[in-house]
């Protein structure tokens, strides 16, 4: 208790040194009390190399404290046990935020609460020998802070801050180096977090990041990869399909037997076949076929046709693997019905219909294999030949004009 | 802006289901010794149709080019894609329900009819324009202008609203 009251002594004794201006309640006397003084040491020791800049300033503050707030700071000294509890909160916050939050801003408003508030804190410290220089210089000063005690701080205040502002426009973004401070805050990954100004001023602005990132790998470089790479697919595609359907064609013949002679023999050897390498077919030419559109990039009609036009190898190989699949889809009844020859009964393979039915299939299987190695053929003498890369790769150039023009069709 | 990283893996995704889609198309009759496994994959299938679709409209609308209101331009761009996903997505369900309703009692039996043979055709058929047109689509929507402020653009804007 004798603690507490030559605190609370020490404390009106100080309450005079505080600043005239009216500023938000600060943690200042009674957290004071409860502040341990290792606490309040530690702050001082922080705040005397960096805190103030001028040696007057508590000397300043000293002066003007008997004008204005002597009446008002005894308010909260009369101790309350009560309202300690909202006041330490209110201290944990200023303690936690004054690098960041109130000089980081570079809020002229806020320097002078900080400013006072080491002058507090200064006080709490209770400490003989730096109150009876404060008290040396408050004799010295009275006179000057009893004049015009708002312009000399606002002064320290102006000196730092106002500079800057007028070298910006007002409708200009704030700036990194517009900042007093040496911290700001930047936005990054949804969550604002405070960056040091030198680091900021580092890296640059945001688009210099992205200008840098581009070059390594765009989301049109990850397209142009996919491309390639399905190409390589349909090239390899196109070959197998080929020999794949040359040699189901004469596996075909050589069971079907001279001028189709045994065809019940196909039908034995080849029926757990005929499905299988039905839906093999199928996928190699669709690869084939989107490939080969690829090439000729057929959804741009102008180009497609000119293709088709002069004769375009990519442009015929299209049209030969898409008659290819069309023929060999209308097949898929028959080789359903082939596939189905063990269990078939009297309606579905009637006696002596063989030829009759499987004579179209081995035509339409024939039509497809040639088709599909002139295809081949026509792909593998220029199977370097993509027109949908080169209008990928040309995105920036001729796309401009054409998205013009076509930008006239909706206006 | 598009990140790379995600349109890598959205085109990932994309490319999956296609993968997925053609495997069902080539293979679903040979899958068939039960009934169910047809029914699922079939489902799993026109799902995939479905998600596909929806992933490149979320990948027009998230254009900037859209988001300045140039719908036009990228309908313009992209109408062939979206029709042909549509008809592939109804004649791909009309023939999953045929082929199912004539197969559920006896997956190995001959069900097929001229009707069917065409349906069956016409399925096909669309579904190599769509992997085309899709493959097409998303390589085009890595067009890093699509997603940033441009003078073709502000011209387009600029005409647009005369």
């Amino acid at each position: 208790m004798d603690s507490e009251a030559v605190k609370t002594t020490r404390v009106r004794k100080a309450s005079p040194r505080r600043g005239p201006r009216a500023l938000p309640p600060m943690p200042s006397q009674d957290t004071g009390d409860e502040m341990p003084l290792t606490k309040t040491k530690k702050r001082k020791s922080k705040k005397e190399p960096n805190g103030v800049e001028d040696p007057e300033d508590p000397g300043v503050e000293l002066g003007e404290l008997p004008s204005r707030r002597q009446s008002e700071s005894r308010e909260p000294l009369t101790p309350e046990p009560q309202d300690i509890p909202p006041q330490k909160k209110k201290k944990k916050k200023k303690v936690q935020t004054p690098d960041l939050a109130t000089y980081q801003e570079g809020d002229p408003a806020n320097q002078p609460e900080l400013v006072n508030g080491d002058g507090v804190e200064h006080h709490t410290d209770g400490e003989e020998v730096t109150r009876k220089t404060k008290r040396k210089k408050k004799s010295k000063t009275p006179e000057m802070h009893y004049s015009n005690e708002l312009s000399v701080e606002d002064d320290d205040i102006i000196t730092d801050v106002q500079p800057p502002i007028p070298q910006h426009s007002l409708f200009s973004a704030p700036l990194g180096h517009s900042q007093p401070v040496g911290k700001v805050f930047v936005e990054r990954s949804r969550r604002f977090q405070a960056a040091d100004r030198l680091d900021l001023t580092k890296a640059g602005d945001p688009m210099d990041d992205l200008m840098e990132v581009r070059p390594l790998w765009t989301t049109r470089d990850v397209a142009l990869r996919v491309h390639s790479g399905f190409r390589v697919i349909g090239l390899f595609s196109h070959g197998f399909l080929a020999g794949y359907a040359v040699w189901n064609i004469i596996v075909v013949y050589v069971l079907a037997g001279e001028q189709l002679s045994t065809l019940p023999n196909l039908l034995q050897q080849y029926h757990s076949l005929a499905y299988p390498s039905q839906s093999l077919l199928y996928l190699l030419l669709s690869i084939s076929t989107v490939s080969a559109f690829d090439r000729v990039n057929l959804a741009k009609a102008s180009m497609a046709l000119r293709g088709f036009l002069t004769l375009d190898p990519a442009a015929l190989a299209s049209f030969l693997y898409f008659a290819a699949l069309i023929l060999s889809l209308s097949q898929q009844m028959t080789s359903d019905r082939i596939n189905l020859y063990p269990t078939a009964n009297e309606t579905l393979w009637p006696p002596g219909s063989e030829h009759q039915i499987l004579q179209p299939w081995i035509v339409v299987n024939l039509v497809v294999a040639l088709f599909v190695g002139l295809a081949w053929v026509f792909v593998s003498t220029r199977p370097e030949m993509d027109y949908t890369e080169e209008f990928l790769m040309a995105m920036e150039v001729e796309e401009y004009p054409r998205m013009d023009e076509k930008a006239e069709i909706p206006a | 802006m598009l990140q790379t990283s995600n349109y890598s893996l959205v085109l990932l995704i994309q490319l999956s289901l296609l993968a997925f889609d053609l495997f069902v198309n080539s293979f679903s009759e040979l899958l068939r010794a039960a009934p169910v496994i047809q029914l699922v994959l079939f489902i799993i299938q026109d799902i995939a149709i479905l998600f596909n679709v929806i992933i490149i409209l979320l990948m027009l609308f998230n254009t900037y080019v859209f988001q300045v209101g140039l719908v036009s331009l990228l309908l313009e761009r992209f109408r062939a894609l979206l029709l042909l996903s549509a008809l592939y997505l109804a004649l791909s369900i009309a023939l999953h329900c045929w082929i199912l309703n004539l197969r559920w009692l006896n997956s190995n039996r001959f069900v097929w009819t001229d009707g069917l043979q065409t349906l069956f055709v016409f399925q096909r058929l669309a579904a190599v324009l769509y992997y085309y047109l899709y493959k097409r689509a998303t390589e085009y929507l890595g067009d890093p202008r699509l997603y940033e402020d441009s003078p073709w653009l502000r011209d387009a804007f600029a005409r647009a609203r005369q």
